[in-house]
């Protein structure tokens, strides 16, 4: 990786964590939707400064949608019933998941480029999946995401109707 | 200056941690919504990186395709997600 990629990566990686850490602990839900927003966009340089070019521009768009969503008019509370307690917990659980992940990444300098298929053969299904047949696995996906919409969408308009 | 696969993959797991805590922490179960796709963003990042970094013999287009499915996958989430908490807000 070139210096001006490596440069674009640290940028982008800065502003993506900078828009979790919002995502995480903003109170208002339209500054929430703004940090997400960020996030899109950094996470979008990332795979561009990975050459990913396609992956960005598809995260980039449904990621902003996600964020419009969650800032939109549609969005409505629903407080949970849970104990301090338990999300103390996760918040806790949350951290152990960081320092694990940390650990994992920093022990991640084994890989050199000679993985060609494991014990299960998953690169050989993935290669199968999404290289040759990437099409077709995207319009599954597509047809998911307006299935699920339109569901959710009767389901609102049905029990309006009642 | 460069980057290799563990910058990456502390990204990721920035990411993945951020989205975890928010989804644990917040009292408003739309706002723990908001964990998931910061998740599944994180976990995208580490494909691409892997893909980046960890494939050999030409393009190996596994990672990025994942993390295409991903995003959308996440999208579709929080789609049927907003419309679930607006039905169950209006009983």
């Amino acid at each position: 990786m070139d210096s001006l990629h490596a440069i674009g990566f640290y940028v982008s990686s800065g502003v993506s964590v900078a828009g979790g850490l919002g995502v995480a602990l903003l109170p208002r839900r339209d500054m929430r939707g703004a940090s997400l927003l960020v996030v899109a966009i950094g996470v979008a340089g990332i795979y561009l400064a990975l050459s990913a070019g396609f992956a960005a521009a598809v995260a980039l768009v449904c990621y902003a949608g996600v964020a419009i969503a969650l800032a939109g008019p549609r969005y409505r509370s629903i407080d949970i019933a849970v104990g301090p307690i338990w999300r103390q917990l996760g918040a806790v659980g949350a951290a152990a998941l960081l320092a694990l992940l940390a650990f994992s990444a920093f022990k991640g300098a084994f890989a050199h480029a000679t993985f060609y298929g494991g014990t299960f053969g998953t690169a050989g299904i993935g290669r199968l999946l999404f290289e040759h047949d990437a099409l077709a696995v995207e319009a599954v996906a597509a047809l998911i995401l307006v299935a699920f919409a339109g569901g959710a969408a009767a389901w609102r308009a049905r029990d309006r109707t009642r | 200056m460069s980057a290799g696969i563990v910058s990456v993959l502390f990204v990721a797991a920035a990411l993945v941690a951020a989205g975890a805590f928010a989804a644990a922490w917040r009292r408003d179960l739309s706002a723990a919504l908001a964990g998931v796709p910061l998740m599944f963003a994180g976990a995208g990042v580490a494909f691409v990186g892997v893909a980046r970094f960890g494939a050999a013999g030409g393009p190996q287009l596994f990672g990025q395709e994942f993390a295409v499915l991903l995003a959308v996958a996440s999208l579709a989430l929080v789609a049927l997600g907003v419309g679930m908490a607006g039905r169950e807000s209006s009983r």
